[in-house]
């Protein structure tokens, strides 16, 4: 612990490794191949992870919902008036949404209602507001679509407008108006814009009636007290605040890892055998060599010191090569096949660059769960090596 | 329950720590009773063997201990962004009824581990190797130790449950709560203050006079005593906060890590003290040892005074 780090040792261990060039590299490359492989499902959660959190940041704070029966139900619009006398709420905005199915691709779209002259809840569609008339658009049914709904519209020779077939069976025809991008690929792929109006028409709501409702609160702090305070008004309503959320993805992305992990525990055991089998076998060349170094005076201890050094130095140069790829394959090549792990198989699914987020965090975790493990696998092979006679093994 | 990838991580690691210290311990209870260094025996041969490999074992473990001690403080923190209601790692240790004792185990354990390599170490310098029999003795009590912070560390992360509501640090380490931990808050400031200047003057002391038992217990009363002075005093000035005083907030990143560099520097300076005592090593390795601790201790000191003194230069006031 005290003894200051021997160069000499080093350069030995170092060149013990180069002559022992297959058996070096077999091991490395499948220890890369394991930090690469962890590291890169770690760097794409948290990225995916970064992504949700920027789009949960721009959700309101508070939803509220009415529940019937134990499931989500249309809510009163006049509930919004109640919401507004309660103090610190700064505003309360009574939304219409939904998902609709298109059977022909076999796809869902989020179909989303505004009103031109009230609100904005999101700063997204003030932007359409600002892009589109929609006065106009009240008077000619007609939306605007995300990108990749008008790819999915287009494959059935929907170019100019939509047919949605409403509940009671009959078609409604609506024109798409125009395409928008949103802030954040993830939530605007699928969606689709249109008035309120025409939207309650779709989905055979009553006028006065809403999906839900978002209430802004000018204090942050505030929000649990507010959400606290419409509970207490109305008992059969489901309040979520962005907070149950963030947390509920941080569950998630943790579940989800935490499952590749449990995965990948077998890995590492096997790899802890391989090379504890590995680190056993001795050639002939090898056991002269520990015999030469005893007999000029090598210590057990300086033989273990230098066994260490080698794991030491092969796994570090691995692992740090292992990163080194993930990072390339991660973020310069998008990471496919593995990112389709955690964003799903959906037709509509969302294209959306995975942002570089570099967490030292990471880092040290993949560290903790290789290099450790490998040094722990050579402890008493190096043991038994470092063990053995001068004089049999010259012989 | 709660199996985040970190979590796992360290119950991986801890496995293979408990595997690793069972051959230890299997071995060590061998060489504590037939370990004779005057014997030509067979037996008495092998075990000088096998003295190499517990030692090696414990090396490593000790070796990956340290850091995987930042790492699950690290941990922590990021658990209780998860855990309703902790805002920092405080949160986290207070959601079960295991977590301060864990944390107290785990410490004690890095004390015990670190002291361990040292005797090892002076062990091997010398041809006769004294120390042989008592370092694994004292290996065979870690190694409960060890087992010990293994089960609980297991037994805490499976009873935190997430939708459970923990304390904040705010109200754990205040002046107003009812826990054990709101007593230190009745100690006099300056009474604290007098203390805590008042050991790090006789360590210096007792440094000069080159009494080495002395010097220990200074050290070892100056732990605690710092411990107590950062939570009632110096962590106000780091929060700049009079009413904050966790001793986990600044572990993170909004005051640039220095939780770390404190403890860093506590545990070092006041190791190389305490040991002094209990290993009778050769007075160079001793003066060596003092100085080690000197050093660290006089950083601490520094490191912590330089808050209130900024404070007071930029401000104009005390907190």
């Amino acid at each position: 612990m005290r003894s200051k780090i021997n160069f000499y040792l080093i350069e030995y261990a170092l060149n013990a490794l180069l002559r022992e060039k297959y058996k070096s590299f077999f091991i490395m490359s499948i220890f890369t191949l394991l930090t690469f492989l962890l590291t890169s499902v770690f760097f794409i959660t948290n990225s995916i992870k970064y992504e949700l959190q920027s789009t949960v940041d721009t959700l309101p704070q508070i939803i509220v919902q009415k529940i019937k029966a134990g499931r989500h139900y249309d809510i009163d619009e006049s509930v919004v008036d109640d919401v507004l006398d309660i103090a610190g709420v700064d505003d309360a905005v009574a939304r219409v949404w939904g998902y609709y199915y298109f059977e022909n691709a076999g796809v869902n779209f989020s179909i989303v209602g505004i009103d031109a002259y009230e609100k904005q809840y999101k700063k997204s569609f003030e932007n359409i507001i600002e892009d589109f008339d929609f006065a106009t658009l009240e008077q000619t049914p007609s939306m605007v679509v995300g990108r990749g709904v008008k790819e999915i519209m287009k494959q059935s020779y929907y170019d100019e407008y939509f047919n949605f077939i409403k509940p009671d069976g009959s078609l409604k025809r609506v024109d798409v108006a125009g395409v928008f991008d949103g802030q954040t690929q993830l939530e605007s792929n699928d969606m689709i814009v249109m008035p309120k109006e025409t939207l309650k028409e779709i989905f055979g709501m009553d006028e006065m009636q809403a999906t839900d409702i978002v209430v802004k609160v000018k204090n942050p702090q505030e929000v649990s007290t507010v959400a606290a305070k419409i509970k207490l008004i109305y008992p059969d309503t489901r309040i979520i605040t962005t907070q149950d959320l963030q947390i509920s993805y941080q569950n998630i992305f943790d579940y989800k890892s935490g499952i590749f992990l449990a995965l990948f525990v077998i890995a590492i055991f096997t790899f802890f055998i391989i090379i504890y089998d590995k680190a056993s076998g001795l050639s002939s060349e090898e056991k002269r060599e520990i015999g030469i170094l005893k007999a000029i005076g090598w210590k057990i201890d300086d033989i273990l010191k230098e066994k260490f050094y080698e794991a030491f130095i092969l796994s570090l140069f691995a692992y740090l090569l292992g990163v080194i790829l993930a990072l390339l394959y991660v973020y310069l090549f998008q990471a496919p096949i593995l990112r389709d792990i955690f964003v799903g198989y959906s037709q509509l699914k969302t294209s959306f660059e995975l942002p570089f987020i570099f967490d030292l965090h990471t880092l040290f975790l993949v560290f903790f769960l290789s290099v450790p493990v490998y040094v722990a696998a050579i402890i008493i092979p190096s043991w038994k090596i470092a063990t053995l006679e001068a004089d049999e093994v010259i012989r | 329950m709660i199996l985040t990838p970190e979590v796992l991580a360290i119950f991986i690691l801890n496995t293979i720590f408990a595997f690793f210290a069972t051959i230890a311990f299997v071995l060590s209870v061998k060489i504590f009773l037939h370990w004779n260094i005057k014997s030509v025996s067979q037996s008495q041969y092998k075990l000088e063997k096998q003295s190499y490999l517990s030692a090696t074992i414990i090396k490593y473990i000790f070796a990956i201990k340290v850091p995987l001690f930042l790492f699950f403080i690290f941990t922590l923190d990021k658990i209780s962004k998860v855990i309703t209601g902790a805002m920092c790692g405080a949160g986290v240790v207070d959601a079960t009824p295991y977590g301060t004792y864990l944390l107290i185990l785990k410490v004690i354990n890095l004390y015990v581990f670190a002291y361990w390599l040292m005797l090892n170490s002076v062990d091997m310098k010398n041809e006769e190797q004294p120390y042989t029999k008592l370092k694994f003795g004292i290996y065979i009590i870690a190694f409960f130790l060890l087992m010990g912070e293994l089960v609980l560390e297991g037994v805490m992360f499976n009873s935190i449950d997430i939708d459970k509501m923990v304390s904040c640090c705010g109200t754990i380490y205040s002046s107003t709560a009812s826990s054990y931990i709101s007593n230190i808050f009745s100690i006099d400031t300056g009474m604290l203050l007098f203390l805590f200047y008042g050991t790090y003057v006789l360590i210096m002391l007792f440094a000069l006079l080159k009494n080495k038992y002395l010097f220990s217990i200074a050290n070892l009363f100056f732990i605690i005593i710092s411990i107590i002075a950062i939570i009632v005093f110096f962590g106000t000035y780091i929060y700049q906060l009079p009413t904050h005083h966790c001793p986990f907030c600044f572990l993170q990143k909004d005051y640039y890590y220095v939780g770390y560099l404190i403890y860093i520097f506590l545990f070092l300076g006041t190791f190389y003290g305490v040991i002094v005592a209990f290993i009778d090593a050769k007075k160079e390795q001793m003066q060596r040892d003092t100085k080690i601790s000197l050093v660290f201790n006089t950083l601490l000191v520094l490191l912590l005074s330089a808050y209130p003194l900024i404070y007071y230069i930029k401000n104009g006031v005390w907190l």
